[in-house]
């Protein structure tokens, strides 16, 4: 039996595994693993690889590094939402500003800020999202508008920089260094980022000011502007002088970047909390990220037992030897897909073969990597995990059709994907970003 | 630069086992995520942390 063969036959044994674990089990989680283990297995049968366990485990390190970077990013975005900070400042802006357009900026800004540092949408759900579907509701949107508007801007987190997982897995899938993806992916988010707000935000109405106010939580009248500026200037400070001053100072990593900055925030919180309360807050956070937790190891139990068991290679060779028009024809419909079915793993599975491909044509692969991980995203609204776009519609308390809320969303994120698109097909032209 | 780089490697080990901690605890003793299946599922998350913390791997 040729290897083609072999390992064709793996990959329809992997499908298989993981439709039927996915349809009885339903956690994509262990669905991820198990599919893995199947791989090993034939791997072993076939003699390709000596050891199941050593091929399982070492799996689960290969994305334990992103692992510990969300943990403490979270726990970070906790303590500081606990501190009273972004209530604080929500209040602020409110009090502030009257016009609709400028609020429904401010909201989706905030919204980008805890997922672009965890890498996580679901995070920028869980902090804000009851806070932001409050005034994007006073601002006269109706439910399914607002529950789009917080998985758009959840969505658009999850890929902005600094931290996108889909591009750090595909980079790692691809042997390309996680540098320089800042820009290209600021770039297109901020012009989506726009078009949500005027495309949601168009012909609503505002309450007024006194009754936005009401609807909030309540501010800590000690919390002053140092006391929100702090931490985030020591975020900030710390990513700046690892950039620039590299050879300086000791190499800190992003997981340290985030616990100092917790620390940070723990000094300025104007409630002076125990550290059994803060251990409560850091047990809670775990239990909310527990499923990307799992999630992302797993996904490194499936990469590694791919490589393993030759599937990698044969997914790689099929999409290289695949005619380029296809990958364009297809792509907006099948990454989506497979991000709902695997979840980070789709970066791994279908987005490192393509920038082999795209690499060997002599485009950008920093590009397409972008591209590829802002179409990636739009997948978390589809079945059968929809993480984020079930957390949108439970944070916003939408009662409505579930597909209704996804011909909300279809608009704004066909203009993603888009945008992507163009990226992909002319990523030379978007070098000037790097 | 290298005792700060040896320090700064005890606080990631230390980071492992925070987290490892709060994984044990939660197979036992948590509100959400219930089940067998997500018992497997914190099972085998644990592993990597608790072998990183015996510097094993």
């Amino acid at each position: 039996m040729s290897i083609y063969v072999s390992t064709s036959i793996i990959l329809v044994a992997m499908v298989a595994a993981f439709v039927l674990s996915s349809i009885f089990l339903k956690s994509p989680d262990i669905s991820l693993a198990i599919t893995a283990a199947v791989a090993v297995l034939f791997g072993v049968g076939f003699g390709w690889t000596d050891s199941f366990s050593r091929v399982m485990v070492e799996g689960l390190f290969v994305n334990l590094d992103t692992v510990l970077l969300f943990i403490t990013a979270s726990i970070f975005v906790s303590i500081y939402s606990e501190t009273g900070a972004i209530n604080s400042v929500t209040r602020k802006l409110v009090s502030r500003f009257q016009n609709k357009w400028i609020l429904l900026a401010f909201m989706g800004a905030f919204m980008l800020i805890p997922g672009a540092l965890t890498g996580a949408g679901s995070i920028s759900i869980f902090v804000l999202g009851a806070m932001v579907a409050t005034v994007v509701g006073a601002m006269g949107l109706s439910k399914k508008k607002t529950a789009a508007f917080v998985f758009m801007f959840a969505i658009l987190s999850a890929a902005a920089p600094p931290v996108n997982l889909w591009a750090m897995m595909i980079a790692s899938g691809s042997d390309i260094p996680y540098v320089g993806f800042d820009l290209p992916l600021m770039f297109p988010i901020v012009i989506v980022s726009i078009f949500t707000i005027i495309f949601l935000g168009w012909g609503s109405k505002r309450k007024s000011k006194e009754e936005v106010l009401a609807s909030l939580p309540e501010a800590d009248e000690h919390m002053s502007w140092w006391r929100i500026l702090t931490p985030l200037v020591v975020l900030i400070a710390l990513f700046l002088a690892s950039n620039y001053m590299a050879h300086v100072i000791p190499v800190l990593g992003l997981p340290l970047m985030f616990v100092l900055s917790a620390i940070a925030a723990v000094i300025c919180n104007p409630k002076k909390l125990s550290i059994k309360e803060y251990g409560k807050i850091i047990n809670n956070t775990f239990e909310q990220i527990f499923p990307l937790i799992a999630t992302v190891l797993s996904v490194g139990m499936l990469q590694n037992a791919m490589s393993a068991s030759g599937v990698k290679g044969l997914i790689g060779i099929t999409f290289i030897t695949l005619p380029v028009i296809w990958i364009y024809i297809t792509v907006l419909f099948v990454a989506p897909f497979l991000q709902g079915a695997l979840n980070y793993g789709s970066a791994v599975v279908f987005g490192a073969p393509l920038i082999f491909l795209f690499n060997s044509m002599g485009f950008d692969p920093k590009i397409v990597a972008v591209a590829l991980s802002l179409i990636f995203p739009i997948g978390d609204c589809l079945p059968p995990s929809r993480i984020t776009g079930r957390l949108a519609v439970e944070a916003v308390g939408y009662e409505g059709k579930y597909t209704s809320f996804l011909l909300a969303v279809l608009v704004p994120c066909l203009v993603l994907g888009l945008i992507a698109l163009a990226m992909m097909i002319w990523p030379n032209s978007f070098t000037f970003l790097i | 630069m290298v005792f700060l780089q040896n320090v700064i490697y005890y606080i990631y080990m230390a980071f492992a086992a925070i987290s490892g901690f709060f994984l044990v605890k939660q197979l036992f003793k948590r509100e959400k995520h219930k089940g067998i299946v997500n018992d497997i599922i914190y099972a085998y998350c644990i592993i990597p942390f608790l072998l990183r913390i015996l510097q094993i791997k």
